[in-house]
């Protein structure tokens, strides 16, 4: 045991001092929350809907009625430049009203009278003030409607034979976890990266430089020696959970999520929550490490296949974030998938589920205990040992 | 004390160690002579436990190594092929990683750590990272760290390898002086004029065999050469991957 504690303590040390492996360890706790920042504050700034309307028109002089209803309405109206068409090509105009000249006529006719709304659909950007001119012109609409059958005596109810109510079941908290997804992603990838250059450095790396032998002559055990290496990865990865979790928080706290009809918050308890279901898979991520470079026959070679391991956990949960599935109880025992559906269904504030995190834990501890056994098995391996 | 009797092993098709068996007294450098593939290393290897024969025994200090391979490495202080160090590391803490791994610490590590440093002549470089080492203080470090636990028997694979013509003079030094200090070594090496230096007694090995066992003059008897030179060459059966 006393052993293990030496093993452990030589390669944080070793660690800490590869400037390297250390930026790598970094990045995640960076790159995550910063992206996520940059990513809500241009969202925010789209969708605020507490501006003005800002709408173009043509033809002001033809509808006078309408233009006092729209600023009425609070829209604020400026006339539209001549080359209108290009400036909504090019996004310097979100939407333009086009009011012809016989609107007049067809209107007091009791005719359609036509409009033109110029728009382009394309842009995510347009979105918004689009929907609030279409909705301020229906409501126009309507009341004219409504205000013409009442004339002639009519229930203004039998021109509408359904009224629809929509009744929105996704609470805000529902809302803000499809946004928030890729926290939970972050997190898991954290887990699995984290520690990636410390095992890799400490086993392929280690036959690498020719000090495998050497160590190996030591009165330990080889089991001892994988407890030691496989602890100190675990550390390394934790604390890149743990950074990347803080910056996270920190990132929360400063985006104008509310401007998104958004509401998230990441409370001590739920932080908590969301480590007791990933820590436990930083046991698995850093045992699979350790086996695979082991295995490989240089450091390099260990480097492409941590790649490619990584990879195949995070394309379930990528999917996932696309199209989401009903979630069963048997998919907790998958690792990774697990915890991708239990961190998920805490960001949507659901609350933790204690069975799944019980399935999730035996479905990591087995696959740990597998690499673990195959390390030391590997160890006692001439060929493992002296290369192939 | 080191003995070995009618040790084999096969990798796969290649068969590496026929039967070797020889003896090491205490207080004496046996020299493991042999051509470039003779078996050598694998020799060492099986003594010190990271290959397993295939038949026949190897005791260090009348433990059977293959049944308790941890007592064995307690027993014995290893230069192998492979010397790699801990680039990150300095030399110090380089060698106190094995003594703790060898349950050593504290004020008497610290002790024997600079003991050896002046023994090794390499107090300049004690407190420096091994990155950047030179050939002859890497070999260094890894002869510190073997010696760390104070063994009883030393073993040494082509300890000269790489080294220079001072280094080379300082390591036939610190053979002398293990011997003299009552521990028994052994060594291997590809290199006549070496091992006719250093060795109390020589084991000739050749495709996998013992083809000569006994002192200097003993095999110089043997064959009826006056030359140990010619000697070598005699129960070789060629000169071929010796080097003068």
């Amino acid at each position: 045991m006393r052993l293990i504690g030496v093993v452990l303590g030589k390669e944080l040390m070793d660690h800490m001092r590869d400037k390297r492996s250390v930026m790598t360890a970094l990045i995640f706790p960076v790159l995550g929350p910063v992206m996520f920042a940059g990513m809500f504050t241009i969202m925010a700034g789209w969708m605020r809907e507490d501006r003005p309307l800002q709408l173009s028109v043509v033809g002001t002089e033809n509808a006078p009625n309408l233009i006092a209803f729209l600023e009425r309405a609070g829209a604020q109206l400026t006339p539209a430049p001549t080359d209108y068409e290009q400036q909504v090509q090019d996004g310097d105009l979100d939407v333009v009203l086009v009011i012809p000249k016989d609107y007049g006529d067809d209107f007091e006719a009791g005719r359609s009278a036509k409009l033109e709304l110029v728009v382009d659909n394309s842009r995510n950007q347009a979105r918004v003030p689009i929907r609030r001119t279409q909705r301020l012109l229906d409501g126009y609409g309507a009341q004219v409607a409504t205000l013409r059958l009442l004339a002639r005596g009519i229930s203004p109810e039998l021109a509408r034979p359904l009224h629809v109510d929509e009744v929105d079941l996704a609470t805000s908290a529902k809302m803000a976890s499809n946004a928030l997804n890729m926290i939970p992603l972050f997190l898991l990838m954290a887990a699995l990266m984290g520690g990636m250059h410390l095992a890799i450095d400490s086993t392929a790396g280690e036959r690498e430089r020719g000090s495998l032998e050497p160590l190996l002559l030591n009165p330990i055990s080889r089991s001892a020696l994988v407890a030691g290496k496989w602890l100190a990865t675990i550390i390394a990865t934790t604390v890149t959970v743990l950074l990347t979790l803080l910056g996270f928080k920190i990132a929360i706290g400063r985006v104008p999520l509310e401007d998104l009809g958004v509401r998230a918050d990441l409370g001590i308890e739920q932080m908590l929550s969301i480590l007791a279901v990933v820590l436990p898979l930083t046991l698995m991520a850093s045992a699979a490490q350790v086996l695979i470079s082991t295995f490989a026959r240089s450091f390099k070679e260990a480097q492409s296949y941590i790649q490619v391991l990584v990879m195949i956990p995070v394309l379930p949960s990528a999917f996932l974030s696309l199209s989401p599935i009903k979630t069963q109880l048997w998919m907790m025992a998958i690792p990774f998938l697990g915890q991708n559906l239990l961190v998920t269904s805490l960001m949507r504030g659901e609350g933790m589920d204690p069975m799944g995190l019980l399935l999730s834990l035996v479905g990591v501890l087995v696959v740990t205990g597998i690499c673990l056994a195959a390390t030391v098995k590997m160890l006692g391996s001439e060929r493992v040992v002296f290369g192939r | 004390m080191i003995e070995v009797t009618n040790l084999a092993k096969r990798f796969g098709e290649v068969t590496a160690v026929k039967d070797v068996s020889f003896r090491a007294a205490d207080h004496s450098v046996t020299g493991l002579l042999g051509p470039n593939g003779a078996g050598k290393t694998t020799t060492l290897r099986m003594l010190y436990a990271l290959v397993t024969p295939d038949g026949g025994h190897a005791r260090v200090d009348g433990v059977d190594v293959a049944s308790d391979p941890l007592e064995t490495r307690r027993r014995i202080g290893v230069l192998p092929d492979a010397r790699g160090l801990y680039p990150r590391l300095t030399a110090r803490e380089n060698i106190r990683y094995y003594g703790k791994l060898h349950g050593m610490g504290g004020a008497e590590l610290e002790k024997r750590i600079d003991a050896l440093a002046d023994l090794l002549e390499m107090k300049e470089i004690i407190g420096r990272r091994a990155e950047g080492f030179s050939q002859g203080e890497r070999a260094k470090v890894a002869i510190a760290r073997a010696l760390i636990h104070d063994p009883k028997n030393v073993l040494l694979d082509e300890p000269t390898n790489g080294l220079d013509v001072m280094s080379t003079r300082a390591m036939r030094e610190l053979i002398r002086r293990l011997r003299d200090e009552g521990r028994c070594v052994i060594f291997s090496s590809h290199v006549m004029q070496e091992v006719s230096a250093l060795c109390d007694r020589i084991v000739v090995v050749a495709q996998g065999r013992v083809v000569a066992d006994g002192t200097p003059d003993e095999i110089r008897q043997s064959t009826g050469k006056e030359n140990l030179e010619e000697a070598f060459v005699s129960v070789i059966g060629s000169d071929k991957g010796l080097v003068q």
